[in-house]
């Protein structure tokens, strides 16, 4: 017989603004392998059909599942019970839209943030479609692909105390899709504009490298190291007329395709 | 090149937050050694100090350093938590998260305040009772500066510590593959200065 969880979960309906936030217990028995998502949806089966979380792979790719558990932001997919204790407090994950119980829309969110870093390839070329694929170094998509690994699952914005306190900041997420943009050739964006995108308090200046985003990604991704990264040509950026040129080039360290 | 608007300017700031960082945070470890000669010796202290007035080093780097501070509180201000609320969400945050890099950033706030306020006293207690050496050190701390120096010493280590880690962080100078044993190393920098900080109060105590 496995152990006797009891989960605190957070309840409330914005579509209800009469009946007041809550913390709601529900125990259930432990089984092996489980995870919250499993448990979760066991809880919604058997004891109570109005509780509301989003979930969609089970398989940490869709970045769904997102919440915050016993305080640290986490997919409910990719985590299993027997690495909490008896006692799990749920909580929607902060700074976005609650849309009930545990559900947010981290969608509006993703999508602001993707206009304001013009989250997109910027070129002048031509799109021929009966045109070949153009060729890219191995080494380089694999670079951009370790980028484009991120699930926009929130995690790492719940867990920012930057992002917590300064809501126009845009999250160490958003800074490393605009890295991906910056190391690929294709994106024909200089320095100097991907500067004018982030190179404010809003953006990469804004982080106060707390490293929680780095320490709660379910994905791994070395969310900070591409941050300083950016952080670093932003800051040669704003600098660059007051820099020798030559300490600029060594400085920038990022990449040489739009050095 | 396009001329920098005052928006644009205004990014600036966190090169500036970073290099006067950097900066103090070399004057402090600097320091720390030359004040830590006392436990090698009070005459090679007094030499050191007596050398430095002669050539004007520690009348000009005083004031220097004083308007160094304001200045990297003033530019680091514009993030610290005191806007309405921002203080209890972030210790709140802190508190459920814990993650103690989360948690030091606090640490860094109140310590900016005691550096703030205590090196201004700290210099006008040296300063105003020049030329600088050990007995009159001595002398001050027997006056009731031993209680100041108590919470001044460990958090000026503390605040260089954790900013010279977060600069190094912030900048990507310090990957999350070599983070745990940087993290080592500023932790074992910082102990070694405050014992060789409290090893120097206390020589010059029993001076």
């Amino acid at each position: 017989m496995g152990r006797e969880l009891t989960f605190e979960i957070f309840r409330y309906n914005p579509a209800q603004p009469d009946i007041e936030p809550r913390m709601q217990t529900y125990t259930l028995e432990e089984t092996p392998s489980m995870t919250l998502f499993i448990a979760l949806n066991k809880i919604r089966e058997e004891q109570d059909p109005t509780l509301q979380f989003d979930f969609c792979c089970r398989a940490g790719i869709c970045g769904s599942c997102g919440m915050v558990i016993n305080g640290v932001p986490g997919l409910a997919c990719h985590t299993q019970t027997k690495d909490l204790p008896d006692k799990i407090t749920l909580h929607p994950l902060p700074v976005f839209k609650l849309l009930g119980d545990l559900s947010v829309d981290t969608g509006v969110w993703f999508r602001n943030v993707g206009g304001k870093i013009e989250s997109w390839i910027h070129t002048k070329k031509k799109f021929d479609p009966e045109a070949q694929e153009e060729r890219m170094d191995n080494a380089l998509a694999n670079q951009i692909f370790e980028l484009d690994r991120c699930v926009e699952c929130g995690c790492c914005v719940a867990a920012c105390g930057t992002a917590r306190m300064r809501e126009d900041f845009i999250g160490a997420t958003a800074i490393n899709r605009l890295a991906r943009f910056y190391i690929d050739p294709r994106d024909n964006r200089d320095a100097a504009d991907f500067y004018d995108l982030i190179g404010d308090d809003n953006g990469v200046f804004g982080c106060m490298g707390l490293l929680a985003c780095d320490n709660v990604c379910p994905k791994q991704i070395p969310l900070h190291d591409q941050l300083g990264i950016m952080r670093r040509m932003a800051t040669v950026e704003s600098v660059k007329a007051i820099i020798p040129d030559f300490i600029r080039k060594k400085l920038t360290g990022c990449k040489s395709v739009k050095a | 090149m396009n001329p920098r608007t005052p928006a644009e300017i205004r990014s600036r700031l966190d090169f500036w937050q970073a290099f006067s960082g950097a900066l103090l945070a070399v004057f402090v470890c600097c320091h720390l050694i030359l004040e830590g000669s006392v436990v090698i010796s009070p005459v090679v202290t007094d030499f050191i100090g007596d050398w430095m007035e002669k050539i004007y080093v520690a009348q000009i780097v005083a004031p220097v350093i004083l308007a160094l501070i304001l200045f990297h509180f003033w530019i680091a201000a514009r993030k610290m938590p005191f806007r309405k609320g921002e203080l209890t969400i972030f210790t709140q945050h802190s508190m459920a998260l814990k993650d103690v890099d989360t948690a030091l950033w606090i640490v860094q706030v109140f310590t900016a305040i005691v550096i703030l306020f205590g090196a201004f006293f700290h210099v006008y207690g040296v300063m105003s009772q020049m030329p600088l050496t050990v007995e009159k050190s001595h002398i001050r701390l027997h006056e009731g500066w031993i209680l100041f120096y108590t919470v001044f010493l460990p958090c000026t280590i503390l605040h260089t510590g954790i900013g010279m880690y977060r600069i190094g962080v912030k900048y990507g100078l310090i990957s999350k593959a070599r983070r745990k044993i940087w993290r080592a190393i500023i932790w074992i920098g910082m102990g070694c200065y405050l014992i060789l900080g409290c090893c120097a109060l206390t020589r010059v105590w029993f001076y």
